[in-house]
This record gives structure tokens, C-alpha cells and sequence, in this order.
């Protein structure tokens, strides 16, 4: 079994990394799901990909974490990184205000490609460097409530909120897997198919089933 | 994190003590002044001292230090001037003049170099916002029209047009899916019965090495498993996408196995990986199969993956009536230098391309694969022998060789699909089928066959 985890799990969630390159995504994922952070990080070429299993109100949730720089190189592939994917991080660097600009061309694309209930957070990064900050909170904060996104500032470096974002995106995705909100079929669809591919392993597990 | 400080200055701070300046190139030692300032702030103090601060540079460090500034020029070299040490004897006022001339030189020619960066940065993020419009909108258009009323609009002159310039990725698998077809009728549950029997097999082998029943099957199955194994790790390796650890390594692997358990007379053949995982990026798993197995089912798939040496002559023959057609002088040259179709043409045909031209180019060669079907992939390589076509003529045969076997990293798409369309696929008034007519006789006769160890396959099935 190769997926980096052999723990029993009650949720597979796919979550996605989005945004300009340089803003720290694959710094976000290696603090997240190794406590790592690279200062001298490569670009990312074609897809990271990285799993970690959270314990929230009594369940466990296997984040299985997407990022890439591939995106803007392969086109090919934005099919295959949006498809199935219940959860979204959109980062910006707020020291830099044109990654931030950009927001809104991510998020139509993150819309034209994934699932409308797709829980989306605004992650502004690198906020150990306040000192060049270009984007104001309040600002992003507005932003994102106008736009329905959750809202959280980082740093990577500083190990500074990325549990906090990462969990609190989980724990959305499990609200609305839950609600009778939505409705069967769209989000509940996507969590058992990211998960079939390993439909094998999971038999053998405790409480798979139970979606 | 910082970018890496390209001039870097540095100017005494205290002006009373100020003597005539030195420079230091690439300096390490530390500023006086404590901690390391950023190269921004370090000018940012240096024009408002020199009186340079111009009415855009506001003197509160606070307001808009970034904003707005995304496109403005920083010089950031690492070059630092510093006062002679004190136990040297000071500049003359002319040098130290010279010097300050100079450094102005320096400043203005690295902001000239950056500002020429910036803007073909700016250039880049406005392609690609533009592109990225453009792909949106055509998005819409499939969703909205196209798709609903597929079977009256897919031969209409207007789709075919856009089919032409590319399927927008979010729809690509969808039509890829209509057009390719389920001639096989191939149902999710079939899928999923091949791909257990294929675990199946897999969890065998791994026990049977130490049986001695069934050696020889068992070495057979052994081989393809590691076959496919071998392949996948070489699949995309760049994409990170399908290598042991990534995403779709196991559905990769589900969907090769399975295949083996659905046409064991076909088997794995190496080139077959890539051809699933294009269909993957774009497909579930399930659909993906479907599409796979139908679009090996195609006449062309089917010569080549069973290895049908006469009927891939025959494609070649045909191929070659085209090329002579289209690209006389290149013709003669090949031919001069025994340069062989089969050289270049058996890895484009195998893999559709997607081992040898960028992904997102391969892509649209299936776009339009999909539509005008096996022909395509034929014009596609006189497509790409017309655009180089004064490269290779002044090649002899290893270079020519090597050059169609690995293909330029950057090929431009427009130009190419320019050239395939200026590759016309008429030869004394026929067609690419009917310059094919023979062969295509031959494989009925193998289909024929084919329908009866299929149907022989599908009653061990029901007796396993």
C-alpha cells in the first residue's frame, strides 16, 4: 500500500493547493504533513503530492494534499487536479500584491474545473515577513467574506496558523459531508470516488464504509 | 526567501564622517549598521538622502510600500560602497566623482535590464490571462451548446472548428469519451470483474514462485507484471503523477491489469501506459477503461499493439503514398538515406504522441485524433516532417534519425497545426481508407477471429 499511510481512516479528503508560483505552497504542505520547511525550495514541477491523517470530533480524516506548479506549464492536466478535489487552499504572499490580484482568475478557474461546494480557503503566506507586507488583512478578509471563502493568514516558516487552516478546511468539508444540505450525489459522490482507487485496502478497514 | 540581492549599496549613514567612498564588489562583510537590510529599503534610503525621492516615492515608510510598485524596477545587485579604510589615505574629490558617476552608470543600466524583465513578465501574465479567457469561454460554449445536442452538432462545420483549435480541458474527456465510443459496450461492472481477476492474478503470482504448477503461465504473468511496473515508473516522470507514491500510480496499474484480464490475447505492450494515462488525467477510472479499451479496439491500435507486422507494413506503405504526395524533395531524401517510416513512426503511432511532442500539444493531437480518427495520426507526422522539413534536409540518416526520435522540447502548437493543415490527405483522388483498402480487408478477417477468442475468453469467464 503506497499511499503513505497505513492508519484506518472513516474519510478521504482530496484538497488542492492554487495560486501564483513563489507564494509558498509546497512550504504550506511539507509544515502540514512533515513539519518541514525547505528555505531553498525548487519550483515544483509537475505534481506534490502528500498525505496526512487528522483526528477530528472522533474521526479520521486522510488528507490527500495536491499541489503543483505543473498547472501553468500543463494544461493537460488541470482536469485531473480539480477532479474529485472537496477541499481548496488559495494562497497569495501578502508581501507581494499581485499574487493577491490573481486571486480571482484562480478562483474561476478552481469553479470551472471542481465541484460547486467545494470548500475554499484564502491563505495569505509568509506573514513572518510583516514588515513587507503589500496586502492589509482587512482587505483580504472583506475579500474573502464577499466572495464566501474562509479566511486565514500564514507562515510557513513560522509554522504560524498552517494547522489551523488546513484543519479548519477539513473540518468544513466534514460539515458539509454530513449536512442534508447537500445533496447526494455532488460532494458525497467526490469523497467516495477519491477514495475508490484504494476501495481494495479499505475493506479491510474499520468503519470505511460509513460515508 | 528573498530573491537573491543583485546590487546591493550601502552608504555610510552618518554624513559628518562621511569620507570620499570605495567601493566593494560582492562584499560579505556585514553593514555596520547591525542587521541585514533589504536591498529596497537600503535604496529607499539612499534616494531620500541623495534628495532623489521623487514626488511617486512617498517618504512615509508605511504608505504603499509595495503597492503599486509590482512593476517598478529594484536594483538589487550585490554592490556595496563603503569608505576606505581609515589607515589608508582618503579618495581625491576627482576619483571619488568618477566613482559616484560610475555607480550612477551601474544603477541605471540594472534598472534598465530589470524594467525590461518586468515587462516581459507583465507580457507573460497578460498571455496567459488572455489564453486563459479564451479557454473559458470556449468551456462554455461545449457545456452549453455543444454537448446537450451532441449527435446533430459533433459533424456540424462550426464544431469542427473549434474541435480543431483544441477541447478546453475541464470538457476534453467528456468528448474524447462520445467520440471515441463504446463499440465494445463495456459497463462499469465489466471493469470492475477484470480488475479483480487481475488482483487476483497478482496476489497468485506473488504466492506461486514457490509452486511448481503452471510454471511457464505463471512466468508469463510474472513478466507482464513487471513489465508494467518498469513502464509505469517511466510514464510522465516529470508529472509526479503516476510513479509509485503519486496519485494515480494504483489506477494506472488497475487499468493495464485490467486490460490484461479483458483482452489476454493483446496483453500489455509497452507504449499502452501512456495511452491510459492521458485517458486518466482526463477520465474517471472507469470511463477511462472504456475509452482505452475502445480506442485499442480502432483498426490502426489493433495492427500495431498485437504486433501485426504485414498490417503495419501496410500503414506504412500507405503512409509513405501520403508523404511523397505532400513532401517530395524530403521523400527523395529520406529514401536517399534509407531513412524507414518505421524509424520515427512506430513510437508516434504507439504512445498517439505522447511520449514525443509536450503533453498539451499531444492533447490536441487527440482532440483531433478523436474526430477524424486514424488518419490523423499519419497527417500529424507529415505535419511535423513539413515543419522541419529544412532541418532535416540538410541531415544525413543517424541525425535525422535521432532528431524525429526525440523530438524539440519546444514546438510551437499554432505552427504546427499550421503545417498539419496545409498536409493534404489525397493521393490521385483517394483517400487515406481507400489507399488503405487492402489492408483493412485483411483485418476483418482478423477480427473475425478476434470475436471468437473474445467469446471464448467471456465463457471461461462464466466457468471460472
Amino acid at each position: 500500500h503506497n499511499m503513505g499511510s497505513d492508519e484506518a481512516y472513516n474519510f478521504v479528503f482530496k484538497v488542492v493547493l492554487i495560486g501564483e508560483s513563489g507564494v509558498g505552497k509546497s512550504n504550506l504542505l511539507s509544515r502540514f504533513t512533515k513539519n518541514e520547511f525547505n528555505h531553498d525550495s525548487r519550483t515544483t514541477i509537475g505534481v506534490e503530492f502528500s498525505t496526512r491523517t487528522v483526528q477530528l470530533n472522533g474521526f479520521y480524516i486522510k488528507a490527500q494534499i495536491w499541489d503543483t506548479a505543473g498547472l501553468e506549464r500543463y494544461r493537460a492536466i488541470t482536469s485531473a487536479y480539480y477532479r474529485g478535489a472537496v477541499g481548496a487552499l488559495l494562497v497569495y504572499d501578502i508581501t507581494k500584491h499581485l499574487t493577491y490580484e490573481s486571486v480571482e482568475r484562480w478562483l474561476k478557474e478552481l469553479y470551472d474545473h471542481a465541484d460547486p461546494h467545494i470548500v475554499v480557503m484564502l491563505v495569505g503566506n509568509k506573514t513572518d515577513l510583516e514588515s513587507e507586507r503589500s496586502v492589509p488583512t482587512e482587505e483580504a478578509k472583506d475579500f474573502a467574506e464577499k466572495k464566501g471563502l474562509l479566511f486565514l493568514e500564514t507562515s510557513a516558516l513560522q509554522s504560524t496558523n498552517v494547522e489551523a487552516a488546513f484543519n479548519k478546511v477539513l473540518e468544513e468539508i466534514h460539515k458539509k459531508v454530513n449536512s442534508k444540505e447537500v445533496v447526494r450525489g455532488s460532494i458525497n459522490a467526490v469523497t467516495l470516488n477519491s477514495s475508490r482507487a484504494e476501495s481494495q485496502e479499505e475493506e479491510k478497514k474499520p468503519c470505511c464504509k460509513n460515508i | 526567501r528573498m530573491a537573491t540581492p543583485s546590487l546591493l549599496l550601502y552608504i555610510d549613514s552618518n554624513p559628518a564622517e562621511q569620507k570620499d567612498p570605495g567601493w566593494k564588489l560582492f562584499g560579505k562583510l556585514p553593514p555596520r549598521e547591525g542587521p541585514l537590510k533589504d536591498p529596497k529599503k537600503i535604496q529607499k534610503e539612499y534616494e531620500t538622502k541623495s534628495g532623489k525621492a521623487g514626488p511617486g516615492n512617498p517618504t512615509s515608510p508605511r504608505q504603499g510600500v509595495r503597492k503599486n510598485l509590482d512593476f517598478e524596477p529594484l536594483s538589487t545587485t550585490a554592490l556595496i560602497l563603503e569608505d576606505r579604510p581609515a589607515n589608508l589615505p582618503a579618495k581625491p574629490a576627482e576619483e571619488a566623482q568618477k566613482h559616484r558617476q560610475q555607480y550612477e552608470e551601474m544603477v541605471a543600466q540594472a534598472k534598465k535590464r530589470e524594467l525590461k524583465e518586468a515587462q516581459k513578465r507583465k507580457k507573460q501574465l497578460e498571455d496567459r490571462c488572455k489564453l486563459e479567457e479564451s479557454i473559458g469561454t470556449a468551456a462554455q460554449i461545449w457545456n452549453q451548446e455543444i454537448l446537450p445536442n451532441w449527435s446533430t452538432m459533433c459533424t456540424s462545420r462550426r464544431v469542427r472548428d473549434l474541435w480543431w483549435q483544441g477541447i478546453p480541458p475541464s470538457v476534453r474527456g467528456k468528448v474524447w469519451s462520445l467520440a471515441v465510443g463504446n463499440e465494445l459496450n463495456i459497463t462499469h461492472e465489466l471493469y470492475n470483474i477484470c480488475l479483480a481477476r487481475a488482483k487476483e492474478k497478482w496476489r497468485s503470482t506473488a504466492v506461486l514462485t514457490t509452486d511448481t504448477e503452471d510454471v511457464l503461465d505463471s512466468s508469463d504473468r510474472e513478466s507482464s507484471l513487471e513489465l508494467i511496473k518498469l513502464d509505469i515508473s517511466r510514464t510522465f516522470p516529470q508529472l509526479c503523477i503516476f510513479q509509485q507514491g503519486g496519485p494515480y500510480y494504483d489506477v494506472l496499474h488497475s487499468i493495464l491489469g485490467a486490460y490484461t484480464c479483458y483482452r489476454p490475447d493483446v496483453g500489455y505492450v509497452q507504449g499502452m501506459s501512456f495511452i491510459a494515462a492521458v485517458l486518466i488525467l482526463n477520465l474517471d477510472t472507469a470511463d477511462a477503461f472504456i475509452a482505452f479499451a475502445n480506442l485499442l479496439n480502432k483498426p490502426c491500435q489493433m495492427a500495431f499493439f498485437r504486433v501485426d507486422h504485414s498490417l503495419m507494413l501496410t500503414y506504412f506503405a500507405a503512409f509513405e503514398v501520403f508523404f511523397e504526395e505532400n513532401l517530395p524533395k524530403l521523400f527523395a531524401h529520406f529514401k536517399k538515406n534509407n531513412l524507414t517510416p518505421d524509424i520515427y513512426l512506430i513510437d508516434w503511432i504507439f504512445t498517439l504522441y505522447s511520449k514525443s511532442l509536450p503533453l498539451d500539444l499531444a492533447c490536441r493531437v487527440w482532440d483531433v485524433f478523436c474526430r477524424d480518427g486514424e488518419e490523423f495520426l499519419f497527417r500529424t507526422a507529415l505535419g511535423v516532417l513539413r515543419l522541419y522539413q529544412d532541418v532535416l534536409t540538410s541531415m544525413d540518416f543517424i541525425h535525422m534519425a535521432q532528431f524525429l526520435t526525440r523530438l524539440p522540447d519546444l514546438i510551437p502548437p499554432e505552427q504546427l497545426f499550421q503545417h498539419i493543415a496545409a498536409v493534404h490527405m489525397t493521393s490521385r483522388n483517394r483517400k487515406w481508407a481507400q489507399v488503405l483498402v487492402h489492408p483493412l480487408r485483411l483485418f476483418h478477417s482478423a477480427l473475425q477471429k478476434d470475436s471468437l477468442s473474445l467469446d471464448f475468453f467471456f465463457f471461461n469467464d462464466i466457468i471460472y
